[in-house]
């Protein structure tokens, strides 16, 4: 872009508008010259008398500003040091703003582990043994962990990991299982029981009842019998509780009636 | 006989669980039965389809697939991803090893016996090797997309046919690629939006694949070059299982109606040597779902949600054309499920899960021979006791003072005391029950309630004394065999204990001097129940091929009675009953009758009679009051046999003029069961 110079206005313009433009304008450029390589002093050290000239219409008797290379060269190495402690200081936060975080973060992490006694215990523990705890379900799923485990160790495949926790002190004894592992081997057999019953008993297949069924060998016979009927003893035993209660109430209100 | 007040119960609502898989050994001519509770039961096929042992079965294990491989050793596996392995001699369960596949649809032993084949929910077929003590697994098969429903393997052993939804894939053993993958019709010749289920496939060793679908279809495949070599449209409904015999000529399926078909390999003509499989003979002996067939060398076996076992002998490789070669149809259970307490007139059911206790009502009323009496008071549906833990319960027994309760499932033991007066009833369970207790395969009370017997099944008799709301171990019987004990008898006077394994004799133990007192010399056939008369402490024994012993304890040997009627022999009728004798008691008054029962008649053995020959009425009906004396006592007999009251699961004599007979209908189990396939008939 060409650096236009400011032109003359019609309306008369504040003197010193004019001079302040001009020499930011010409300090700049002055660093400009410096950073481009250019000999620090000749003529060359002075460019662009053009702008001062254009400026120079309106202070006339007033001399050009003199700007030594050196105070010009001080002061652009000012600005330098001063953008460079900026920077670091803006580093140097940040770090710190970073720093403060990992260790708020190192700090919950540990808060949520188990103590570092237990930690210990537990790796050097020897992993062979486990102490049967008597009868149900437990043993059951021990037996099952311990076959995981044997298992986990002969072949190559990626297994799922069981967390085996050793009994922990001689007063407890328990087990640790992954309820997830669990819940998983439960809703896979879920899954597959709705699959056989949907393939046998689902729609699209062709099933009746029993009485229905039973009931076809009745109807073919020479002398013809009706259907066979299941007796539902479950049909309206809300309605059969209320009657033996109100029938029981009758009997006493004519008991009572019947010896007045 | 005298006159009897009969109770007639048929209030128990017993409810067999549906057979799922049913495996053959044949070099014992065993076969296992699985069922959907989970419980398996094994019959020895020779000694005349006897149950003779059974394993438990638990809530979570859904078994899909059972098979027997080298050694008599017998594994199942379930939807909930294990493979068990069964101890048939500790009758538990050794171990169960989980196969990480998710839920396991089928398994396969290979023909020599020493691999074991499972395919999985998540479409893997898993190899494992069996070891002398356990299985280990060897590697996987390429993953199929959808689950692995079914597996053959070739007799060769080089091959694998796996069926799954909508596809079979063949495998090789040695690389463990599918070579290739059938695509399988939805509906014969047409398109259906139901995915077809392949639910059985047959390995011949030919190279031909037979599989059968839930479209109806059973079709023959050329593993060779993949492709479609027959189509059989067989039923309406799904085909469900496939079973080829030995020699490969002769195949059985089961289909969903109910109907099992034979199909054999016949030649095209007469004398040509081209053969073709053709269907030859329909059976119809279920009403609902045949979900596992198996094919012996001489019987057809199927089993299905019906809850009926049927064995079907093949004439043509029967032998001998005599009365084994019926059809034998097993519905009720070999071993007694119910209890009496004679003197409160309680019974005891027992169910998977839990156990009620009734009391029965009673009549005042009298009437004639046949007459049904009106009830004065109902029969009282007093306890229901709800076990803890998914296990099945084994057994269970009522003191017959019915104040104490016990029953034991596979890993506890339970010992209630039971207090019941004039309506109130309360029960206070006996805590800490010592652990050698548990899995009991029976257990018994003394006659006057003091003592317990629990036979375990490490083969152990153990004696526990019982106090008031305590108890104390007496002594431990150690088993003379490794065999497991399975029934028990006690003397009314309490001195003596008989107890039966299941192959050694019985042994008969003093219970005064805690010692072993003799040992009936063993018969090859199984006991099915065992009994000790109240004052000659004669011990009956019936076996599982229909034969009565009566041994004297005190004399350590057979009684007269009964070298007389083993000499003479059974009577024919007799010998060919299908249900064996679960249950023997005697009359307090009248010792020379011995009352026992099997599932459709029962017989009051007056040895005071003549026996009957092969030429006289076995079942004689009771003869009308104008008959002259002489036809009478032409047709009296020892046995006195009466079909009125039957299905029958328990007979006793309360006392000396009452009888409890406990019916099952058939049609009461019939009507509980899942819904059949609609058969649609012309004009209804």
């Amino acid at each position: 872009m060409v650096q236009l110079r400011p032109r003359v206005s019609r309306t008369p313009a504040s003197a010193s508008a004019m001079v302040d433009e001009g020499q930011p304008a010409s300090e700049e450029e002055a660093e400009h010259g410096l950073l481009l390589g250019q000999p620090s002093s000749g003529a060359a050290a002075e460019p662009l008398q053009d702008d001062e000239e254009g400026d120079s219409e309106f202070d006339e008797d007033e001399a050009p500003e003199e700007l030594t290379f050196a105070s010009a060269q001080a002061e652009a190495r000012e600005e330098e040091r001063r953008v460079r402690e900026t920077v670091r200081r803006d580093k140097a936060l940040l770090k710190e703003k970073r720093k403060r975080r990992e260790e708020l973060f190192i700090e919950q992490k540990k808060r949520k582990l188990l103590p570092d006694t237990v930690l210990e215990k537990l790796t050097t523990a020897p992993q062979t043994t486990i102490k049967k705890s008597p009868g149900k379900l437990k043993e059951v799923i021990l037996q099952k962990k311990n076959e995981e485990c044997e298992k986990g160790s002969d072949s190559k495949k990626t297994k799922e990991k069981v967390q085996k926790v050793q009994s922990v002190g001689h007063n407890k004894s328990y087990l640790a299982v992954r309820l997830k592992d669990q819940d998983l081997r439960d809703s896979r057999q879920e899954a597959a029981k709705a699959f056989i019953q949907n393939c046998l008993y689902g729609p699209g297949t062709n099933r009746t009842t029993v009485n229905k069924f039973l009931s076809l060998d009745n109807k073919r016979l020479p002398v013809k019998k009706a259907a066979a009927q299941f007796l539902n003893n479950a049909w309206g035993t809300q309605r059969k509780q209320n009657a033996k209660r109100f029938k029981r109430r009758w009997m006493v209100r004519r008991m009572k009636t019947s010896k007045n | 006989m005298g006159e009897f007040k009969v109770h007639r119960v048929r209030f128990f609502n017993y409810v067999p669980s549906g057979i799922r898989c049913v495996a053959y050994n044949n070099q014992s001519n065993r076969l296992a039965v699985s069922r959907t509770d989970g419980t398996v039961e094994i019959y020895n096929l020779s000694a005349n389809y006897f149950q003779e042992k059974f394993f438990p079965g638990h809530e979570s294990r859904a078994t899909e697939a059972l098979c027997w491989a080298k050694g008599q050793r017998l594994f199942s596996a379930g939807l909930n991803g294990e493979i068990i392995e069964y101890d048939l001699q500790a009758l538990n369960i050794k171990y169960a090893m989980d196969a990480f596949g998710g839920p396991i649809w089928s398994m396969a032993a290979s023909p020599s016996g020493s691999q074991l084949l499972v395919g999985c929910e998540d479409g893997s077929v898993k190899l494992f090797q069996i070891t002398p003590g356990k299985i280990q697994f060897e590697r996987n098969f390429d993953r199929q997309k959808s689950r692995i429903l079914s597996l053959s393997w070739r007799p060769s052993g080089t091959h694998i046919a796996a069926g799954s939804i909508d596809y079979i894939s063949v495998f090789d053993v040695k690389s463990g690629s599918a070579i290739h993958k059938m695509l399988v019709d939805r509906q014969y010749m047409g398109v259906s939006k139901r995915k077809c289920i392949i639910w059985g496939v047959a390995f011949l060793s030919d190279g031909t694949v037979i599989s059968v679908d839930s479209a109806g279809k059973v079709q023959f495949w050329d593993s060779a070059t993949g492709t479609l070599v027959k189509n059989h449209l067989i039923a309406n409904a799904d085909v469900q299982s496939i079973a080829v015999s030995d020699q490969e000529d002769s195949f059985v399926v089961g289909t969903a109606e109910g109907t099992v078909f034979h199909f054999q390999l016949v030649s095209v003509t007469s004398n040509s040597s081209e053969k073709q499989w053709v269907r030859t003979k329909p059976f119809q002996h279920h009403t609902h779902d045949v979900r596992a067939v198996a094919h012996s060398p001489t019987a057809l076996i199927s089993g299905g949600t019906d809850t009926h076992l049927v064995i079907r002998p093949l004439m043509e490789k029967v032998e001998v054309k005599n009365y084994d070669a019926a059809l034998r149809k097993i519905t009720f259970p070999h071993r007694r499920l119910i209890s009496c307490s004679k003197k409160k007139q309680l019974l005891l059911f027992q169910f998977a899960h839990h156990l009620e206790l009734w009391q029965l009502g009673s009549t005042v009323a009298t009437g004639k021979n046949g007459d049904t009496l009106p009830l004065s008071k109902d029969a009282d549906h007093l306890l229901h006791l709800k076990t803890k833990g998914p296990e099945n319960i084994i057994c269970s027994c009522i003191s017959p003072c019915g104040s104490w309760i016990a029953y034991s499932t596979a890993s506890r033991f339970f010992l209630y005391r039971l207090s019941y007066e004039r309506d109130n009833i309360s029960l206070q369970r006996v805590s800490k029950m010592p652990a050698f207790l548990r899995s009991a395969l029976q257990i018994l009370f003394s006659e006057d309630s003091a003592k317990l017997f629990v036979a375990s099944n490490q083969g152990s008799l153990h004696i526990i004394r019982l106090l008031e709301g305590s108890f104390k171990h007496l002594h431990t019987f150690q088993p003379q065999s490794v065999e497991s004990m399975c029934l028990l008898a006690v003397s009314p006077d309490g001195n003596w204990l008989a107890a039966s394994g299941t192959s050694a004799g019985v042994h008969v133990y003093n219970v005064k001097n805690l010692k072993l007192h003799c040992t009936v010399p063993a018969y090859n056939f199984p006991v099915t129940a065992l009994a000790i008369a109240p004052s000659t402490n004669n011990l009956v024994i019936a076996h599982s091929d229909q034969q009565v012993f009566e041994y004297s304890i005190p004399d350590k040997q057979y009684t007269e009675w009964s070298r007389t009627i083993q000499k003479q022999g059974f009577h024919h009728l007799w010998l060919q009953r299908d249900t064996p004798i679960t249950h023997i008691s005697f009359h307090l008054k009248r010792p020379m009758h011995i009352l026992l029962h099997d599932a459709y008649m029962f017989c009051i053995i007056d040895k005071s009679l003549p026996l009957p020959n092969d030429k006289t009425l076995l079942y004689n009906p009771l003869p009308p009051k104008n008959e002259s004396d002489v036809i009478r006592r032409r047709t009296a007999h020892a046995f006195k046999i009466s079909k009125i009251y039957k299905p029958l699961l328990f007979m006793d004599l309360l006392d000396e003029r009452t009888l409890v007979a406990v019916e099952r209908p058939l049609d009461d189990i019939i009507a509980q069961l899942p819904p059949p396939i609609k058969k649609k008939k012309f004009g209804t």
